[in-house]
């Protein structure tokens, strides 16, 4: 259905006339915000990776992981291709977005002319339906109730730092939506 | 090599502009216009490349039907040794039990977290098959007619597209087994088979429903208007 896009004020949504379905929000001061919460998802991403994520005790044993442990354990099993679909859906993916979209936004709040704009905005338009922290957390939540019986599990800071990560990183998500990043990348060409 | 480019190009344009008048009054189509397919600018077809974004722009991706069915096709294929094999073998003292998906939903039932087993029957289970079933059913009724209304057929899509991804629970469950229950010589947990076919089964669904182009939906039911 083709219609003309009305302007659109601050916080306001548009639906499609058609099959209502959900277009797209104009927040307030996106670009402020959305470079806020992209930069907490960055620093919380760096602090869950360099604490212990969980410790698991039992039979006088423990053991404590970090969030790559994950996957390393898996390429010493010999399961390259999980090991590299967690390292690839968990990490790089997530951190890839965050990176792109600060590069964009805070060149854009600073007024530097943005290197290639557009690479960067295909690069999040095509990566972006792979990042699967918040898949992750739910993951490490069904594994912790399989193996809480058996054992005492300790939350690593790492834990909780993981998860503000992913509430962050779904708040920047929410913000930068496809309408709004093509937006800035038109801005940034101009 | 550039002019034999170009030249394919404007035919195929050309074959395009005389389909126009089978787009329904109310679509861009008719209007010579399409919606770009990585940033949803709405341009002239003519421009052969998005204006914004510089992708190719299409009406109707091409071959979008054929790709998406053998993706799906490829999963329902990868979907079966992934509940034949062991997801997870677990070795308690030198005693090695492999668990397959089902034998896993099974066991969360008999120990009464009836939360847990939902929640991997719901994942693994229930969003693959149901996700593999719409897109075949998709492809269907863009050549079929149906009861449903555009409305519908596109919600069905949307939420499908959304779900895809989630299914990835259980490969991740397993991951974290492996990593975390490490006790020596008393308790092991070691990947089964079963994890690589259904971390393929998710990822060619997610492909599957990327490769189906929405668009299909509004072409087939202007048709039986």
């Amino acid at each position: 259905m083709l219609i003309k896009v009305p302007e659109l004020s601050e916080n306001q949504s548009l639906y499609c006339p058609g099959c209502h379905s959900h277009q797209f929000t104009l927040y307030k001061n996106a670009l402020v915000h959305c470079v806020a919460y992209s930069l907490c998802a960055l620093i919380l991403f760096a602090l869950a990776n360099s604490f212990p994520f969980l410790t698991f005790e039992a039979q006088g044993q423990s053991r404590v992981i970090t969030v790559a442990q994950a996957a390393n354990d898996l390429i010493e099993q010999e399961f390259f291709f999980l090991a590299s679909l967690v390292y690839a859906f968990v990490l790089i993916l997530p951190l890839l977005y965050l990176v792109c979209l600060l590069s964009l936004t805070m060149s854009l709040l600073a007024g530097i002319k943005v290197h290639s704009p557009i690479l960067i905005g295909r690069t999040i338009s095509f990566f972006y339906p792979w990042i699967m922290a918040e898949v992750f957390i739910v993951g490490v939540l069904v594994a912790l109730i399989k193996v809480i019986s058996m054992a005492d599990i300790v939350f690593g800071f790492a834990f909780w730092a993981y998860i503000g990560f992913v509430v962050f990183l779904l708040l920047t998500a929410n913000i930068a939506s496809r309408h709004q990043l093509w937006q800035w990348v038109d801005d940034a060409r101009h | 090599m550039q002019d034999t480019n170009i030249s394919e190009q404007s035919t195929h344009d050309s074959s395009l502009n005389e389909k126009n008048s089978e787009y329904s009054h109310y679509t861009a189509a008719h209007q010579n216009l399409a919606s770009c397919r990585t940033c949803h600018l709405v341009s002239n077809i003519d421009l052969v490349y998005c204006p914004r974004c510089e992708d190719r722009l299409y009406f109707r991706n091409p071959y979008s039907l054929q790709r998406t069915l053998a993706l799906v096709v490829t999963a329902i294929l990868f979907y079966i040794p992934a509940n034949i094999f062991p997801i997870m073998t677990t070795t308690m003292l030198s005693d090695a039990s492999p668990s397959t998906i089902l034998s896993g939903v099974i066991l969360f039932i008999e120990h009464g977290s009836y939360f847990v087993a939902f929640v991997i029957f719901t994942a693994s289970i229930l969003i693959p098959i149901t996700k593999m079933m719409v897109l075949l059913w998709l492809c269907i009724t863009t050549y079929r007619h149906t009861k449903l209304s555009q409305k519908d057929l596109s919600r069905i899509y949307q939420i499908t597209e959304f779900i895809g991804k989630w299914s990835m629970i259980d490969i991740f469950v397993v991951a974290i087994l492996v990593a975390l229950v490490h006790i020596t010589g008393i308790m092991v947990i070691e990947p089964g088979m079963a994890s690589r076919a259904f971390a393929v089964v998710v990822i060619l669904t997610m492909l599957a429903a990327q490769q189906f182009d929405i668009r299909l939906i509004w072409d087939k039911q202007n048709k039986h208007d």
